[in-house]
């Protein structure tokens, strides 16, 4: 079950919003620092859909996974299952 | 020599962190063999005052004994200089000064905001550079390279940094650590790192403490 960590700062907030509409998605705290996307399903993010620059796009993940990401690419990614 | 600025402040509970901060860059430096293209670009493009400038005979070694080290006021005290060791010639290097190595040891200077940065850019630009504009996490910064080919970055902070920044990054660099530690070589790609931290953060958040206390 793909798990991505968001720490909870403005620069990173698409994630959060972005996943809040994808089918399977959960969100849940975890502890006072960060937010934890969680799916029954492969997670593909969209570095627009987040509304965040190329510089953030390429640290996006720096809040840690769980899975593996596959076809990172300047607008796109996709995380599995590990 | 000793290490306490104020001696009435001695007493062992005084020893801590609080004699032992900094108090923000007074210089960075870094050589030149373009004395006049750097003095113009300092001087006169980036518009910052000659402040204090050091001659010295026979202080180097053997083949280049003297030498100037000049600065140039950069806001708050802080200052960037130079040095020009006379007779000197740039040494031959593996790699080119265009080449990562290089450009990843920069200075960064603060602006207080937005409209401050894009009046640089547009001065830098007005000059003939070609300035470069990226959006960080928590900073927006323009760069330049100046005539030795150092990068100059100038930023403004978005937001301040908070107890979560501190924790994160304390995080991902015991993640890190950590790997290098299991692994015995330096860590190869980033996803293990990030895989690695999503178990610190879980242990993080269960322990309910910051990581460094």
């Amino acid at each position: 079950m793909p798990k991505v960590y968001v720490l909870k700062v403005p620069e990173f907030a698409g994630l959060i919003e972005s996943a809040r509409n994808k089918p399977g998605c959960t969100i849940r705290s975890v502890g006072e620092s960060y937010l934890c996307i969680q799916s029954d399903r492969p997670i593909k993010f969209l570095r627009r859909e987040m509304g965040i620059g190329p510089a953030v796009w390429y640290g996006a993940f720096t809040g840690g996974i769980e899975g593996r990401l596959v076809d990172f690419g300047r607008e796109e990614v996709t995380l599995v299952d590990a | 020599m000793s290490t306490l600025a104020n001696p009435k402040d001695s007493t062992p509970s005084a020893q801590t962190a609080s004699i032992l901060a900094l108090e923000g860059v007074h210089h960075t430096a870094r050589p030149t063999w373009k004395l006049a293209e750097t003095v113009h670009f300092y001087r006169d493009v980036m518009g910052l005052k000659i402040c204090h400038a050091i001659t010295a005979k026979g202080w180097g070694p053997e083949d280049h004994p003297d030498f100037l080290h000049f600065f140039f006021e950069s806001g708050n005290g802080s200052t960037i200089a130079f040095f020009y060791y006379l007779g000197s010639e740039r040494p031959a290097d593996s790699v080119t000064w265009d080449h990562w190595l290089y450009r990843s040891v920069h200075t960064a200077w603060r602006v207080l905001d937005r409209r401050t940065l894009m009046e640089w850019k547009e001065r830098l630009e007005s000059f003939g550079y070609k300035v470069m504009v990226v959006r960080h996490e928590i900073l927006e910064s323009i760069y330049v390279t100046d005539p030795n080919d150092y990068m100059i970055e100038i930023s403004w902070q978005m937001r301040s940094l908070g107890r979560n920044d501190a924790v994160d990054a304390t995080l991902t660099l015991e993640a890190a650590i950590d790997i290098e530690k299991e692994t015995s070589r330096p860590v190869q790609v980033i996803d293990d790192i990030w895989r690695a931290k999503s178990r610190l953060v879980e242990q993080h958040a269960a322990a309910g403490a910051d990581p460094d206390a």
